[in-house]
């Protein structure tokens, strides 16, 4: 009997911080998405605070992309982060099959490379990047940003594809090589279908890495119709005036994609995230 | 100009080599391996058996190298130079208002860095955006996991919606939080007055102290799924044979966490916090967006203030100053890193 009370106020504690964990997480996006939703009145009244939208509105959106151009950000990030994803996966799959199925000399001082890039601020790289692009004509261009996120992400993407590569026994491919596969042949044909989830999760990994990247952008590209959807809608925060409905609708249009992708990846990513970052 | 042309050309040497070395130990193989990939069907059978075999040995030592050159040579030429390149502009009177007069100056830039006033301030506001941060994340994300690791229904839904932030822009995050604690229109203060907390608004952003502290928020919700992603996996990767004996030998659920439990996710958790440590030390998106190092640096971070020196006044010298510091904190993290981890030894990440 004791013991039943005893586990029954344990459950109870436990749901109690998780609700309070999903209320820490739910309300900050909930006071994002509805302040898209209310009039610009309504946002700016310093007398009364509304906790839903009194009038609710689309004219932020309408705005965002009849006056600021949205799509285009929309399109600048696409191709950044598609092209990027893409990149880093092919990449990746050749670097992670090499440090997962071989030993050979150098290796460890490879792994410790890469796990020191790792640790270096961005903004160290990128103001001799910026002298370097500015000379090679690569300054506001989209190439400069592909080239950016590429090496960023690409060092943990190998890595995680690595551990995924490690899960496949290796007697799956020697099977293959008995039956007249080549090396090729047996990664292309029968490696890669069986870990297409963990594919999935890298290709995500750095889709989302490209995607969320505010500096770099600002740096690299300064002209408007260039511009991915953070860099442009950090041009709407000015020095006096704030669109805020604007700014929370391209908000919520910024973060529809990366949430989707993560709410349908999450087993794979969560894996993926583990694999990489430590592996005992 | 030339320390390109000469870095260029040294990557290059090495690639040549790399190239030669690696035809000469499989230029028997070569031919035989690609008409394979093309055609596998056909290949089948006793001959290509007996011929790929042998060859495994020798292939096996340049194979590796081949899968691996290109993401080495793209990091090399993108991380490697631009390191460099920073290291020398340190040293070099380097503004890009003024690109004329570039020339070496010693340490003047360095000089010039510590007498300002603010770079104490500046190396404060690091220190305790960085502890705070790490201890914030650590604590509610180690609560977080402990909390998931039991069974119950939706749990997948559960992880999915608590463990969002972590998809979410460091951008979308400061936009919310900047929007949240506005003076004026911001929910916080309205909801703090309602509950009778404080009696006046508070403008959070323009207050020394507050802008941090927000940044800071900001950032362990951020944070918080990584380190209950990491700290989830080992708790679940603890066998429950254990759990079950300590049981039997009649061993609390108080001590079976701190004789278990703890000594089993320790790895994990040192790993974790370490990586996380450099990996919030360095980034500064948060703070661009919420505060913009205001109000007069009492929110600047080392990195961001680099980012401000850098594309504010152009002096790409000063900030390289500022980069050299970096590098030196960073050299220092590393090496306590890898003893504290012995992650050198294990070769393993």
């Amino acid at each position: 009997m004791k013991y039943t009370a005893k586990r029954r106020l344990g459950n109870l504690g436990r749901g109690l911080i998780l609700l309070i964990f999903m209320l820490l997480v739910i309300l900050p996006i909930y006071w994002m998405i509805i302040s898209s939703l209310k009039t610009n009145a309504e946002i700016i009244n310093a007398q009364q605070v509304t906790y839903y939208p009194h009038q609710m509105t689309g004219e932020n959106y309408t705005q965002l992309f009849k006056l600021y151009n949205y799509r285009q950000m929309l399109t600048n990030s696409l191709i950044v982060s598609i092209s990027t994803g893409l990149c880093i996966t092919l990449l990746s799959i050749f670097g992670g099959y090499g440090l997962a199925r071989y030993s050979f000399r150098g290796k460890d001082t490879m792994l410790l490379f890469f796990l020191v890039t790792q640790m270096i601020p961005g903004i160290l790289v990128i103001i001799p990047l910026y002298v370097i692009f500015s000379k090679l004509g690569l300054i506001n261009t989209r190439l400069s940003l592909f080239f950016f996120y590429l090496i960023v992400n690409l060092p943990f993407c190998v890595i995680t594809m690595r551990s995924f590569f490690e899960r496949i026994p290796y007697t799956l491919e020697e099977a293959a090589y008995v039956d007249g596969c080549s090396k090729m042949t047996s990664l292309v044909r029968i490696i890669l279908p069986v870990m297409f989830p963990g594919i999935v999760a890298v290709f995500v990994f750095a889709f989302i890495g490209a995607w969320n990247e505010l500096i770099a952008g600002t740096i690299f590209i300064n002209t408007s119709n260039l511009w991915t959807v953070p860099v442009g809608l950090k041009s709407l925060i000015g020095k006096y005036d704030v669109k805020w409905g604007v700014l929370m609708a391209g908000g919520v249009g910024a973060l529809i994609p990366t949430a989707f992708m993560f709410a349908f990846m999450q087993k794979f990513v969560v894996e993926g995230l583990t694999a990489g970052a430590v592996k005992e | 100009m030339l320390i390109l042309v000469l870095y260029l050309l040294g990557v290059a040497l090495l690639c040549a080599l790399g190239i030669w070395f690696i035809g000469r130990h499989s230029r028997h193989s070569r031919h035989g391996r690609f008409s394979h990939g093309k055609n596998p069907v056909r290949t089948h059978g006793t001959t290509s058996r007996r011929k790929n075999r042998p060859r495994l040995g020798v292939q096996r030592k340049s194979e590796p190298y081949l899968f691996l050159l290109p993401t080495l040579l793209l990091l090399l030429l993108m991380f490697g130079y631009p390191l460099i390149n920073s290291f020398i502009m340190a040293f070099q009177n380097y503004k890009l208002t003024a690109p004329g007069k570039i020339y070496f100056n010693g340490l003047d830039n360095f000089r010039k860095l510590f007498g300002e006033s603010d770079i104490w301030l500046i190396i404060r506001n690091s220190f305790i955006y960085v502890l705070i941060s790490v201890l914030g994340q650590f604590l509610l994300g180690m609560t977080l996991a402990l909390a998931l690791n039991k069974k119950f229904k939706l749990r997948g839904l559960y992880q999915a919606i608590v463990f969002l932030p972590w998809s979410l822009s460091a951008f979308v995050i400061g936009l919310m939080h900047r929007w949240s604690f506005n003076g004026e229109y911001g929910v916080i203060n309205d909801m703090l007055i309602k509950l009778s907390l404080i009696s006046e608004k508070i403008a959070w952003l323009g207050t020394p102290g507050f802008s941090l502290a927000v940044v800071i928020m900001a950032m362990i919700w951020m944070g918080i799924p990584f380190f209950a992603i990491m700290i989830l996996a080992s708790l679940q990767s603890i066998p429950i044979s254990i759990y079950e004996a300590s049981h039997i030998d009649g061993c609390g659920p108080l001590r079976r966490f701190f004789q278990i439990t703890i000594p089993y996710i320790k790895p994990t958790v040192i790993v974790t916090i370490l990586l996380r440590t450099i990996w919030i030390f360095n980034s500064f998106d948060l703070i661009v967006v919420i505060t913009n190092g205001g109000p007069a640096n009492y929110s600047q971070t080392l990195p961001s203030y680099m980012y401000t020196k850098a594309f504010s006044s152009y002096d790409f010298g000063l900030a390289s100053a500022l980069g050299v510091l970096l590098m030196a904190v960073l050299v220092v993290y590393v090496t306590v890193f890898l003893k504290t981890t012995r992650y050198n030894k294990a070769g393993n990440f």
